[in-house]
């Protein structure tokens, strides 16, 4: 990935020395030139073809503001409730995420949508302990939505 | 205060945000001529980083990260203010006289130089320095 995206860069400065013009125009498209290139060998490389996961991370900010804006209005939900029939409580959540960036990533998802929030992560990085503020219908559909977050980052990390 | 908490989520952002918050000292030390900004907010945020470094992990990481001594900092900083306004003697105008002038630099191209960010500079390390020194000295002390 890292690796792909600096041959990228190195193939356009290297057009912009071939083409003895030090433009940001002559960078772009020896930068689309490189991509092109890169894209034709992209079987020589260990990791994906890096542009792929450029659409992974788009798909999971996309993601990220729909359950956000989703997430806000089943909370308004909650607090304009003329009775306070909910249920808080915390439950884990097991992770298959290995990495601490991943962690801190899905950490950080499930905490700004509402109604959730991580209270503390287990030492050996398994297991998410999640607080809910209305545990009672909701379990399996949060259940539902840390699986589409999790599948998501597995997608960039992948 | 002796439980021990895993601090994956604070590490892992404190690994980025310090960046960003060092750069944006950076950026504040030197639009400080023209803008709100200067040496002396620029060493406050920069030793804010450190802190939030301090605060993420413990202070003998952070020792071996940067193996600084703040009071030879704070000393080197002085340095800079001193020489900066005695340097004005050596042109036979008064203590504290700055220079300035407009130089042709080969990648900034026409840029005004001018003594005041030497002194700036110094400046910068102090308030760096002494900050670092109050905070770790708080801290090491039972």
């Amino acid at each position: 990935m890292a690796f792909q995206i600096l041959l990228n860069f190195f193939l356009a400065f290297v057009w912009m020395f071939l083409s003895v013009s030090f433009t940001a125009q002559s960078f772009l498209i020896g930068y689309i030139l490189g991509l092109i290139v890169i894209f034709a060998f992209r079987r020589f490389f260990s990791t994906r073809f890096y542009l792929n996961k450029v659409t992974a991370v788009i798909r999971l900010l996309i993601l990220f503001i729909k359950e956000l804006i989703m997430a806000n209005i089943s909370v308004l939900k909650v607090v304009l409730r003329p009775k306070l029939d909910f249920r808080p409580g915390i439950f884990a959540l097991p992770t298959e995420l290995k990495s601490d960036w991943e962690i801190t990533l899905l950490a950080n998802l499930i905490t700004l949508t509402p109604g959730t929030l991580v209270v503390d992560v287990s030492f050996d990085n398994k297991i998410l302990y999640i607080h809910a503020i209305d545990i009672a219908d909701s379990d399996e559909a949060i259940d539902e939505i840390k699986n589409s977050f999790e599948k998501a980052i597995m997608e960039v990390s992948r | 205060m002796k439980t021990k908490t895993n601090d994956v989520i604070l590490q892992t952002v404190t690994n980025v945000v310090a960046f960003m918050i060092l750069l944006f000292s950076l950026r504040i030390f030197f639009v400080g001529h023209y803008t709100p900004g200067g040496g002396f907010i620029g060493g406050l945020m920069t030793s804010g980083a450190i802190v939030l470094l301090l605060l993420a992990y413990d202070i003998k990481t952070v020792a071996n990260i940067l193996p600084v001594d703040y009071k030879i900092l704070t000393a080197i900083g002085l340095l800079f203010a001193v020489g900066t306004s005695a340097g004005a003697l050596v042109f036979d105008v008064p203590f504290l006289t700055h220079a300035y002038g407009e130089f042709n630099l080969p990648l900034l191209g026409e840029t005004g130089l001018h003594t005041a960010v030497l002194f700036d500079t110094g400046v910068y390390l102090v308030v760096i320095g002494v900050t670092m020194t109050i905070i770790q000295t708080i801290g090491v002390s039972e």
